[in-house]
């Protein structure tokens, strides 16, 4: 049976197949992006780019995205490390858990932190505290709340690619646990951490689901960059679309030239 | 002084149970076991890096199995050295050093000091993933040795190293040893290695100490079939007379066999050399051969990847141990005649009579 599979042949067709699929694969991008090329007209882009409404959109888009990076760091940090470090009972079952924000759809989370800020305990926070619902503060929540989960998860493999034996060699030279991971463990996970950080940014910055649920699409208030695109279509001015899919596609290009440039080979993304 | 009293811990797949050991103070201490015997998991907790339940360990007499291991004043070397990689070898050194809160230009001298003592001056701007091992292996010991340790723990520090490192970098280990007066725990598994730096031997096995001793003590009478298997059945003359030949040499009989060796002081009752340290040879070596005799073969055994070959020497019975590959290249057979050394170094010898 499939005896083309068998021997020499079985090599070249093998490696015909995944070549193949990887040339068409790539055929498909460079196709989408000609097609949006060729629907635009270079001044009506620059008009568009120039208005104001796409200006406010992009800077409100990398400062929340920003923001909502950092924070997700300083939460993730701490997460990771005990994940990958520590045992207790019931470890699995908190892992799983901090995996969900990846796999659930991000509208879904947008629409369950909806819910929580008509709950009581939410409604008082929303009202006293900070005011997240169709808010700009709500854009950074939603955005935390999808890429913490994988800022989790990639500083989790970090750390766990880090020899905990280089804390304890730093122990017996005088450090205390947390001395020994500022001085060791951290400087040890700067390429994971940059390239976490800039990984998280840029998803932060394509975000939409969560964020159109809790901070709702208001033109020049709650517009990030994706709430743009969406306006546009609806409002069916391609052109604009067009324009603000080019800005992302910039942003992501950026962010992965930035990893390739100052962590380089040292870490794969 | 160390001590460990009734330690019993279950790691992983190690297993260490009831451990007792002293270790007097300035001692070069081995302790000699094969791989997975729980050597690595006793000098861990020795450095405080496990918590365990039953048993504990004393510096001069103080209970510090509770002190976690920044308060123990220790110098470890781990296998495989772990030095920083994101610093360069002048900060590897300085990093205990940092923990003290003194003035650069005092981190700087005393990084200088430990670096001469260790002969690499000329390496501490360098990166450390350009080292090579024997280097890798300076550096971590001064950085260890940098915030002036009582003790020193040293995990197989020889065993990643080629032949002609790991023997310089041996003597060099006693002679730090002695110009610091450090209390050493030396880890290994070799036994050559054992017994040319220890002032005393441990042979764990199983998790189980099964004799602490002096090296020459353990060599000629081991403590049971484990050591005994584990040393390898070491050849041993009886001596009927010695003789002086001065510079530190001597000539000692046993039966017909003249043999020299390195030796000044007492009269000598035993030797031993070990037979991987008896050299056998189809035709006559070159050169004057100290130690040199000729044997017929009167058995030949292959034991996993080396060849035993027993042969009558002048009346007695030598057990001479090489290489599978090395035997396959030679055309050794029983009642051949060959010539064989007996390295004059690696003859231990034994003064009292017991």
């Amino acid at each position: 049976m499939f005896r083309i599979l068998k021997g020499a042949s079985g090599e070249r067709v093998f490696r015909t197949a995944t070549i193949s699929a990887l040339v068409l694969l790539a055929l498909f991008f460079i196709g989408i992006i000609v097609s949006l090329l060729a629907y635009t007209k270079w001044d009506t882009f620059i008009s568009a780019l120039g208005s104001s409404e796409i200006l406010s959109a992009i800077k409100l888009s990398l400062m929340t995205a920003t923001i909502a990076a950092v924070i997700s760091m300083l939460i993730a940090v701490p997460v990771a490390y005990a994940i990958s470090r520590s045992s207790f009972p019931g470890k699995d079952i908190v892992d799983s858990l901090l995996d969900l924000p990846i796999v659930v759809s991000p509208v879904a989370l947008g629409a369950a932190l909806l819910v929580f800020f008509n709950t009581p305990l939410g409604s008082a926070i929303d009202d006293n505290i900070l005011k997240f619902v169709f808010s700009v503060p709500g854009i950074v929540l939603a955005q935390v709340t999808v890429i913490s989960a994988l800022a989790i998860r990639l500083l989790k493999s970090t750390f766990d690619g880090i020899d905990p034996r280089y804390e304890q060699v730093a122990r017996t030279l005088g450090c205390s646990k947390p001395e020994a991971f500022f001085r060791v463990t951290l400087p040890l996970a700067r390429d994971g951490l940059i390239a976490s950080t800039l990984l998280t940014w840029a998803r932060a910055v394509g975000e939409f689901g969560a964020t159109v649920m809790l901070a709702g699409a208001t033109a020049m208030k709650t517009e990030t960059l994706p709430t743009a695109i969406f306006l546009s279509l609806a409002s069916a001015d391609v052109e604009k679309a067009i324009a603000v899919i080019f800005v992302l596609i910039l942003i992501a290009v950026a962010a992965l030239l930035i990893i390739r440039k100052t962590v380089g080979r040292r870490y794969r993304v | 002084m160390i001590e460990i009293r009734d330690l019993s811990l279950r790691l992983g797949d190690f297993n260490i149970q009831d451990i007792n050991l002293s270790i007097h103070d300035g001692e070069y201490f081995v302790i000699l076991g094969p791989t997975g015997a729980g050597k690595t998991v006793l000098l861990e907790c020795v450095a405080g890096l496990h918590r365990f339940k039953k048993g504990a360990v004393f510096f001069n007499a103080a209970d510090v199995t509770r002190l976690l291991p920044e308060e123990r004043s220790l110098g470890y070397v781990p296998q495989d050295y772990v030095l920083f990689p994101f610093l360069n070898v002048f900060d590897n050194i300085a990093f205990g050093l940092k923990q003290f809160k003194i003035s650069a230009a005092e981190i700087k001298k005393r990084v200088d000091e430990i670096a001469g003592i260790l002969g690499i001056t000329q390496l501490l701007r360098r990166d450390t993933r350009s080292l090579s091992g024997g280097e890798k292996q300076r550096v971590a010991l001064a950085r260890a040795l940098a915030p002036s340790p009582r003790t020193l723990l040293l995990d197989e520090p020889l065993s990643a190293l080629d032949l002609r490192t790991a023997r310089s970098l041996r003597l060099e280990l006693k002679r730090i040893h002695r110009q610091l007066e450090l209390t050493t725990i030396h880890i290994t598994h070799d036994l050559t290695e054992a017994l040319e730096m220890a002032d005393r031997v441990a042979v764990i096995q199983d998790g189980c100490v099964e004799q602490v001793a002096e090296p020459e003590a353990m060599l000629f009478y081991p403590d049971g079939d484990k050591v005994a298997d584990f040393i390898g059945s070491p050849n041993i003359l009886d001596c009927d007379y010695c003789r002086n030949l001065g510079q530190g040499v001597m000539e000692v009989g046993c039966g017909s066999l003249k043999l020299t060796v390195a030796h000044e002081g007492a009269d000598i009752k035993k030797v031993a050399i070990l037979p991987r340290h008896i050299y056998v040879s189809e035709t006559r070596p070159p050169g004057l051969s100290v130690n040199g005799f000729q044997g017929l073969i009167s058995t030949i055994e292959s034991v996993g990847n080396v060849v035993k070959i027993t042969m009558d020497v002048a009346g007695k019975k030598l057990m001479s141990e090489i290489p599978s590959y090395i035997f396959d290249e030679m055309d050794l057979v029983v009642g051949k005649e060959v010539f064989i050394i007996l390295r004059m170094r690696r003859i231990r010898i034994y003064e009292s009579n017991r």
